[in-house]
């Protein structure tokens, strides 16, 4: 087989470009309503906004002044994804924390707002604000507790395909799409190139579903149509521990630094705005981190001197508006029927996947004819029974056998996933099971798992080398923009390994 | 937060004595930083691993950035035990005091019964190991005879601790004849147990209420212009580290403050100029075992600085292993392949030094390591009124 | 507080530290090392690595750019510290082999090879050339090597796995010395059938007595065999540490671990004492010199602020490569980050040339122009500088 010449051709009637939750969820959908599919993502589930916001299972409570309407959609959402997600949705609680100088009339208006929207909230004194949260700023004047809480969005991503591969569905993650195919002007399939191998396979589909979030335009326009979205990068940190074991929000309009969630064993605080023009152009600047660092200060004082160990950005696929701060713009989702045999899903947060995914398949039903009803919202995610749970404690209970001392992933662990989806990225690895996600981002545990794939004969020398360069620089990317203090030793410990030891730098 | 700043090195791992034998233990870097960003506060521990650590210290002796694994550890190890059922070998030792109290009333009788078959298969029932002979009793302890011997400008307290006290009281004689020798006033207080075995199985009330006594009755010795003298470097850990610290009771920080090593007290007095005693020789091959916790107070090695001062007197100063006992650690059946395979390894070195005797300032270490190496063990008290008295005839 | 006297005080026990104070103690003079923690060679590979950018690595210390402290000490240095070295190193039966004026390939735990010069004896007979066969011997479940990699990347090798019953570097170097254990494993390994070739092994044969071992092991089986360095924990990494270590000791030294410092005593540009917070009073350590050997980032010589590196004891001013978006190149294998630069910089007596302490010598991975990563130079570059920063101090003793 020559790379670059067609394969196969694959047919089946919807197929859905992109993999974050949006592409997910519809997969799941369809699986569930027993419509024949195929997804392809051209990175990793959850490589675009997914897997790069604030793992926050939204109550609404943050726009719940601004836009009540997608506030009542999120706290649906919230309830029915913590009871169908129990382990990707960690149940911490959320608090609204007014500090001196904040808005009274915000105040009053978030309290009614949520009152009218269905949010349940509860007025806390400082005292018992602090006891739940003892690292609060002792000054805050009050704190309005919410249902929020923590999701793993990765996790989110992976169970929703779970479901999709159960039921035949097709999961092509690694293949990028290069060219919509057009049959008298109407859309009629895709060509995804794997880009590992650069083989390229063929899927021919009734339908074509955009779905890939910030990259809708490019991928519209390769069918020569457009959509209308804005570009916004928001950019998060990563501390080493948790500082908090509750969502802690600001009690003030949306504006940048407001959120600071516990996630698995760390804390994700941010975020920015910043408009953006290409989704595959982004990085963290280090005035970013600042911004967001202050703020977060502010509410929990400890992120002062705090360790960070990495920040990242992902891109948000706003609705266009006529300029003004992307904040302001609905966070609404939109289907646009391009009328050719695609259709593009935009907007949305990860919160509102479900419901996403809901309204874009009941529109293909309706283009189908059929009228199988959606089941998501009370079928319990598929493959959750073989996942850590929480509270996180729990896991110490047995951590023989882990090769990510960091995360407490285990050898078993890896290697279930190597054997299930037979990948040779690492990163597939960790979005999974966590590896490399810790305080040392890999040091020791990459090294680890790309032996167990030697082991397994899952790869070649050339390959697992090429795997291991692209890798440690990807990670490298996160990391530059949290390099100081304890995390710039921690890299140099790093670096003493994979080009001193293992001399990666410079193979002689 | 000291852990944030672990960065795995592992450097940690390599100095932990139980790690290396027993693969149940994760280590002090998974039990310390690695486990510390799982736990939670409200949430039972479930880690019943931790209670492997033996608080030796290595680890957070070697940390190169003052992480502290054996102290995350330790707070781990309390919550633990605080939320689970303890052994019978946990409590017994917990209350080594009283026990050690009954056994030196009862020697005679005690000793006798220790020794028997029947006994020993009690102790494995309660959980207690047989591997060594159970210490023996003495009648004679400590705080029977004189409170007060000595005159000299000079005055000291000695908190002599449970193992001198009712184990070996000649060890703790001699250790006053010494300093009685060079011109000191010795004053035996009335003392309970540091409070270390208390809190090494479970105890932590126990162990602040021994502390809380001990405090106050030093601190008031202090006051009056004694400066205190430990003779187990284990007790002197504990005055010196956990009185202010995790024990946290009145008068801690000034009995920290005030506690000595007796060979850095003999040294400290020599450097002052207040004493210049004449060191005679001895003729001995020693090898000189550096206990875990000296090492952890990090003033060095004072007795190796002053046998350096003694004629003929040579030793070898082994502080790279652990005696594997670790105070009552070794004793619990649990743990004792784990503190027979550390202590072989620090005996081997032992042998291989060809030294004729060990010494080393903890009486723990000298009971485990004599027994493993099959040579007398010493106090270097011991050692240097021997050449203080060859100083003296030949003066 | 507590007060020790010494002519010398050398602050930081690694390679630099621990060779400056040997030196000082040959001449004669009282010395202290005073330590937070153990060094960062506990996680090398126990080689000394001299100049790894071409096969003669005095020849590469001349290509070096101009800031290098080899500059400094010059190549005279070098050898000096080298042959030093291994001298001291076989009086405690951790002999080295190599010669300053040729490095050699090791194979490292990826498969690849790297440069170095001086190699503990147990990796002595690591092959010269890629097609001789060697077979490799590890352990079963050991999760920092994979004999694997090494496979997959070279051609001729093969491999077997033993049981050790444990998994760790630190547990199977424990049981290797273990009389009964060595003995069993030799008897499986004369069993095995394997093609003419050397036998490697993870550097995990034993803590103290690895050569004895390894010479066993070669005696029985009538084969060379060496070691592979390991990610760590670092058995050779830390045979060098303890050994250097004894050395010191040996010859009279006295060891001060686990505390760190808490203040400086100074009267105008002469430092009196370090105060180490030692458990319960601190203690004062008096010296008439001082010695800086506190290394870089990782060991916490230097500690980067988000604006500014800060050097953690003295205060010192340190060269730093501009503001934090610097530091870094864009690309993690782009060789030489810039904050690999920053350091101390020093005059030819190893002062520092900020001119602000009169009796302080500095050493090491603190110096400024380093770039150990960049130039392979890491070990190598500490003993010549200790050295040369321990001769220079004892002028002033």
């Amino acid at each position: 087989m020559i790379a670059g010449i067609t394969t196969s051709m694959i047919r089946t009637d919807v197929v859905i470009i992109g993999g974050g939750a949006t592409g997910c969820g519809i997969a799941r959908d369809l699986a569930l309503r027993g419509i024949a599919h195929y997804l392809v993502e051209k990175d990793d589930f959850a490589a675009g906004a997914t897997g790069a916001c604030h793992g926050l299972l939204h109550s609404g409570g943050r726009y719940v002044v601004t836009d009540p309407v997608a506030a009542k959609e999120c706290i649906e959402e919230n309830m029915i994804l913590r009871t169908i997600g129990k382990k990707c949705v960690e149940i911490t609680g959320g608090l609204f924390v007014r500090l001196p100088g904040d808005s009274k009339r915000f105040r009053d208006r978030f309290l009614k707002s949520c009152e009218e929207v269905g949010i349940p909230t509860e007025v806390l004194s400082p005292t018992r604000a602090l006891d739940l949260v003892p690292g609060l700023n002792p000054v805050l004047e009050e704190a309005i507790k919410v249902p929020d809480c923590s999701i793993d969005p990765f996790r989110l991503c992976m169970l929703n395909a779970y479901t999709s591969r159960q039921k035949g569905g097709g999961i092509l993650t690694h293949h990028k799409v290069i060219e919509i195919v057009k049959e008298r002007g109407r859309c009629v399939g895709v060509k995804a190139q794997d880009q590992f191998t650069k083989q390229i396979k063929e899927i021919r589909a009734r339908v074509i579903i955009n779905a890939t979030g910030a990259w809708g335009k490019k991928v519209a326009a390769l069918s020569g149509s457009d959509v209308p979205m804005t570009l916004s990068k928001g950019s998060l940190v990563i501390t080493n521990h948790r500082l908090t074991n509750m969502v802690i929000n600001r009690l003030r309009p949306p504006s940048d630094g407001d959120i600071i969630v516990p996630n698995e064993a760390v804390c994700l605080a941010g975020t920015t705005s910043i408009p953006v023009d290409d989704p595959d152009a982004i990085e963290v600047k280090s005035l970013e981190v600042d911004i967001v660092m202050g703020e977060a200060e502010r509410m929990i004082p400890t992120f002062r001197t705090t360790r960070m160990i990495r920040a990242y950005t992902g891109v948000r696929p706003l609705l266009q508006a006529d300029g003004g701060d992307s904040r302001a713009i609905s966070r609404g989702f939109r289907i646009i029927d391009h009328a050719n045999g695609m259709f593009s899903i935009l907007g949305g947060k990860l919160t509102t996947y479900r419901l996403m995914a809901e309204k874009m398949v009941d529109t293909i039903m309706l283009e189908f004819g059929l009228e199988t009803p959606c089941q998501t919202a009370e079928k319990p995610l598929d493959g959750q029974d073989e996942l850590s749970g929480y509270p996180l404690s729990k896991r110490l209970k047995d951590i023989s056998g882990v090769i990510c001392e960091c995360e407490l992933v285990s050898r078993d662990e890896v290697e279930r996933v190597i054997n299930r989806i037979g990948t040779k990225y690492i990163g597939d690895i960790q979005h999974r099971t966590r590896l490399g996600m810790g305080p040392c981002q890999g040091g020791f545990c990459t090294y680890r798992a790309l032996g167990i794939m030697h082991d397994m004969g899952r790869v070649t020398s050339e390959e697992s080398m090429r795997v291991l360069r692209e890798f440690l620089e990807r990670r490298f990317k996160g990391i530059r923009p949290a390099l100081w203090g304890d995390q710039l030793r921690e890299e140099q410990l790093v670096e003493s390994i994979y080009l001193g030891i293992l001399s990666m730098g410079k193979d002689a | 937060m000291k852990f944030e700043h672990c960065i795995r090195c592992t450097i940690c791992v390599e100095n932990c004595p139980v790690f290396r034998v027993n693969s149940a233990f994760p280590g002090p870097k998974q039990s310390g930083p690695d486990a510390q960003r799982f736990r939670l506060d409200g949430e039972k521990s479930v880690d019943q691993w931790v209670q492997l650590c033996s608080q030796c210290k290595r680890c957070e002796i070697a940390c190169p950035y003052g992480v502290d694994p054996a102290e995350i550890i330790l707070k781990a190890q309390i919550k633990y035990a605080g939320e689970h059922l303890r052994g019978p070998a946990n409590y017994l030792f917990a209350n080594n005091y009283y026990l050690g109290a009954l056994g030196s009333l009862a020697s005679p009788i005690a000793n006798r019964i220790a020794a028997t078959n029947f006994a020993k298969r009690t102790f494995n029932l309660l959980g207690i190991s047989t591997y060594m002979p159970f210490p023996r009793f003495n009648l004679m302890s400590m705080n029977k005879g004189r409170r007060k011997v000595g005159k000299g400008v000079r005055k000291v307290v000695f908190f002599y601790g449970c193992f001198l006290n009712f184990n070996r009281p000649d060890v703790g004689r001699t250790i006053r004849e010494l300093l009685v020798s060079l011109g000191l006033e010795v004053v035996l207080p009335h003392q309970v147990c540091c409070g270390l075995p208390a809190l090494g199985n479970g105890d932590i009330e126990l162990a602040r209420r021994f502390a809380a006594k001990n405090a106050a009755i030093l601190a008031e010795y202090i006051n009056k212009g004694y400066d205190v003298i430990y003779g187990c470097t284990s007790c002197g850990l504990t005055l010196a580290h956990d009185y202010p610290g995790i024990l946290n009771v009145a008068g801690g920080k000034k009995v920290a403050e005030n506690s000595y090593n007796v060979s850095e007290y003999i040294l400290k007095l020599i450097d002052e100029g207040a004493i210049n005693p004449t060191f005679g020789p001895v003729d001995m091959r020693v090898a000189y075992h550096i206990p875990c916790h000296l090492r952890a107070i990090g003033i060095g090695y004072p007795a190796a600085r002053l046998f350096a001062k003694i004629p003929e007197l040579s030793f070898d100063v082994l502080d790279d292993h652990c005696c594997g006992l670790s105070g009552s650690y070794g004793f619990k059946k649990k743990n004792q392949a784990t503190a027979l395979a550390i202590g072989n390894q620090a005996a081997a070195l032992i042998k291989e030094s060809g030294a004729q005797v060990l010494a080393a300032d903890c009486g723990a270490c000298r009971m485990q390591l004599a027994h493993l190496a099959g040579i007398s063990a010493l106090d270097p008290s011991e050692i240097m009124m021997a050449s203080l008295r060859k100083g003296a005839s030949t003066a | 507080m507590s007060v020790i006297d010494y002519d010398a005080v050398v602050i930081g026990g690694g390679m630099s530290g621990l060779m400056a104070g040997i030196q000082l103690l040959e001449q004669g003079h009282t010395v202290a090392v005073v330590s937070r923690g153990d060094p960062a060679v506990c996680l090398s590979t126990g080689c000394i690595d001299v100049c790894g950018t071409v096969m003669d690595p005095l020849a590469g210390v001349d290509a070096l750019p101009e800031g290098h402290p080899y500059h400094l000490t010059g190549k005279e240095k070098i050898r000096a510290a080298l042959d030093k070295f291994s001298d001291i190193m076989t009086d405690v039966r951790l002999p080295y082999a190599g010669r300053a004026e040729e490095n050699r390939a090791i194979i490292t735990p990826l498969g690849t090879t790297k440069l170095t010069c001086l190699v503990p004896r147990t990796m002595e007979t690591a092959p010269r050339k890629p097609e001789e066969y060697i077979h490799v011997v590890s352990f079963k479940g050991l999760k920092d090597f994979y004999p694997s990699y090494i496979t997959a990347r070279r051609k001729n090798t093969g491999f077997s796995l033993y049981d050790a019953g444990v998994t760790t570097t630190m547990g199977i170097a424990a049981r290797f010395e273990d009389r009964q254990f060595l003995s069993e494993f030799i008897t499986w390994l004369k069993g095995l059938e394997i093609p003419d070739g050397k036998l490697a092994f993870p550097a995990v044969m034993g803590l103290e007595h690895p050569l004895s071992i390894m010479q066993e092991i070669q005696t029985q089986v009538e084969r060379w065999g060496f070691e592979i360095p390991t990610l760590p924990p670092s058995l050779p990494g830390i045979r060098l540490f303890k050994g250097l270590k004894r050395v010191f000791q040996g010859k009279g030294g006295d060891v001060y671990w686990g505390s760190p410092i808490a203040s400086v005593e100074r009267s105008g540009k002469h430092i009196e004492a370090v105060t180490i917070e030692t458990k319960g009073r601190s203690t004062r350590v008096n010296g008439r010199a001082f010695i800086l050997a506190t290394g870089s980032f990782v060991s916490g010589g230097l500690f980067a602020q988000r604006g500014e590196i800060q050097e953690t004891v003295f205060g010192l001013s340190v060269a730093s490569p501009g503001p934090r978006d610097d530091w870094f190149n864009r690309d993690f294998f782009t060789p030489g980050h810039a904050i690999e630069r920053a350091g101390i910089h020093v005059g030819r007596d190893f002062r520092p040339l900020e001119g602000t302490l009169e009796n302080l010598f500095v050493c090491g991975s603190i110096l400024s122009g380093s770039e150990v990563m960049k130039y392979g130079c890491g070990h190598g570059l500490a003993l010549a500088t200790g050295l040369a920063a321990a001769e220079s101090c004892a002028e002033v003793l």
